[in-house]
């Protein structure tokens, strides 16, 4: 019945030097993200939720414990392997935008595949990923252009115009209003069950977490999760099949 | 509050029977507080102030021998009262809560249990905002509608709720983790006094 999580977290902890003294920030966290998921972190502000997401993506590495994504161990990985799997296998959407506000966006989502393939194939590979989150209107827009929930859009579809096979993202609704949250938290879910992604986010507020496939609350370094079965996550794994069919699965 | 204007309000968007509007009153208020039997007192009570009525009973398609269900329709007067109350003020919830009570009349002594409450309080929160998630239902996209904008405004609101307790659980559960260290270790801290 048991499939393999994509990524698992297995009793992570990691902490801060401030001067002389230490602040845990995560304490003995496990957590698993599957293919087909989106799992939603909340805490309050200074709960070590970006902490988490960037040991999750290999950015920074815990004190102890493992992550394992796709049976390799970031922990200790050399920064060699980190960067390729950076670069090829986890999509971790920038809240940034373009360094360059001359940057039309349809170029911008094209730069990662730059270093592989000629301009005109990556761009058409941007435009498919722009239209797959619903934002191909903004194609020929810039940056300071866009409203909050393009501008995440537009960094999903940057994060994802590699095709990952896992995404992660750091405060997608932070700023929307709640159509605007619906529409980003939607697509988060059904790019997570259509494109055969593990998905994970953390959400400032908890309405958020209402599409999530699975949720967990971080408070005090810990990660609290509702206890109960999740039949959703069942469904997920009796289809072994949609997963061997899909890409990067 | 009852679940009287809530019951009428459904009422007069769709004439229903009992069981059918205490499935309604659950889809749109979800964690309200209703129980799904004051549907019935509600409707007697409505029924007592003629404001629904009777409109005839509909057999169980599915189950001949089942009895029969009676349909109930809003009357005039009911749709006047429920128009008066639309636009009547609303007044807030009182804050009672069991919790709050407990750590008002606790001594040190008693933080360890208290920490432990608030932290299955935390769960219960957390427990009852994944049975508020959204069903898959294969729909992307922003609700155009009014009536889901409505329903999503309300859910809001709920989960809102969750979190603002949610939140002050956290922060009083690590201070009274921190004084109960010191009260254990029989020195004094800062709020010692106080709690």
């Amino acid at each position: 019945m048991s499939s393999k999580a994509r990524l698992e977290l297995d009793r992570v902890s990691k902490s801060y030097w401030r001067g002389p003294h230490e602040t845990a920030v995560l304490k003995d966290i496990s957590l698993s993200v599957f293919a087909g998921e989106c799992v939603a972190v909340w805490g309050q502000r200074g709960s070590g939720k970006t902490t988490l997401l960037k040991v999750a993506a290999g950015l920074e590495s815990p004190e102890s414990g493992t992550v394992r994504f796709k049976d390799q161990n970031l922990v200790g990985m050399s920064r060699a392997g980190l960067v390729r799997l950076l670069r090829e296998e986890i999509g971790w959407a920038r809240r940034s935008g373009p360094e360059s506000n001359e940057l039309e966006m349809l170029d911008y989502v094209a730069l990662p595949l730059l270093k592989r393939q000629n301009m005109r194939r990556a761009r058409r590979r941007s435009a498919a990923a722009l239209a797959r989150v619903g934002v191909a209107e903004c194609s020929k827009g810039r940056w300071e252009d866009l409203t909050d929930s393009e501008r995440t859009l537009v960094s999903v579809a940057h994060a994802m115009v590699r095709q990952p096979s896992l995404l992660v993202v750091d405060d997608p609704t932070a700023n929307l209003d709640v159509l605007q949250r619906e529409e980003v938290m939607g697509l988060l879910r059904s790019t997570a069950e259509e494109d055969w992604l593990a998905v994970l986010i953390t959400v400032p507020d908890m309405p958020s977490m209402v599409h999530a496939h699975r949720i967990g609350s971080l408070s005090d370094g810990r990660l609290l999760v509702p206890t109960g079965a999740s039949p959703e996550r069942d469904n997920v794994v009796d289809f072994p099949a949609r997963g061997r069919a899909a890409p990067g699965g | 509050m009852s679940a009287k204007n809530a019951v009428l309000g459904l009422v007069i968007e769709r004439p229903g029977y009992g069981y059918d509007l205490a499935r309604r009153l659950q889809d749109r208020f979800g964690s309200s507080g209703f129980a799904p039997t004051g549907v019935y007192s509600a409707l007697d009570q409505l029924s007592a102030d003629a404001m629904v009525r009777s409109v005839g009973q509909r057999r169980n398609a599915g189950n001949e021998r089942a009895a029969p269900r009676t349909i109930y329709q809003a009357t005039p007067k009911g749709v006047d009262h429920f128009e008066a109350w639309m636009l009547g003020s609303s007044s807030l919830a009182p804050v009672r809560d069991e919790l709050y009570m407990k750590i008002a009349l606790s001594k040190p002594d008693n933080l360890a249990r208290l920490i432990e409450l608030a932290r299955s309080q935390e769960e219960d929160c957390l427990a009852r905002m994944q049975s508020l998630r959204q069903p898959s239902d294969g729909r992307g996209g922003a609700p155009k509608a009014w009536s889901e904008v409505a329903g999503l405004l309300v859910r809001d609101a709920e989960i809102k709720q969750l979190q603002a307790r949610v939140e002050w659980l956290q922060k009083a559960r690590a201070i009274m983790t921190r004084l109960n260290l010191a009260h254990a270790r029989g020195g004094p801290a800062r709020g010692d006094r106080v709690a």
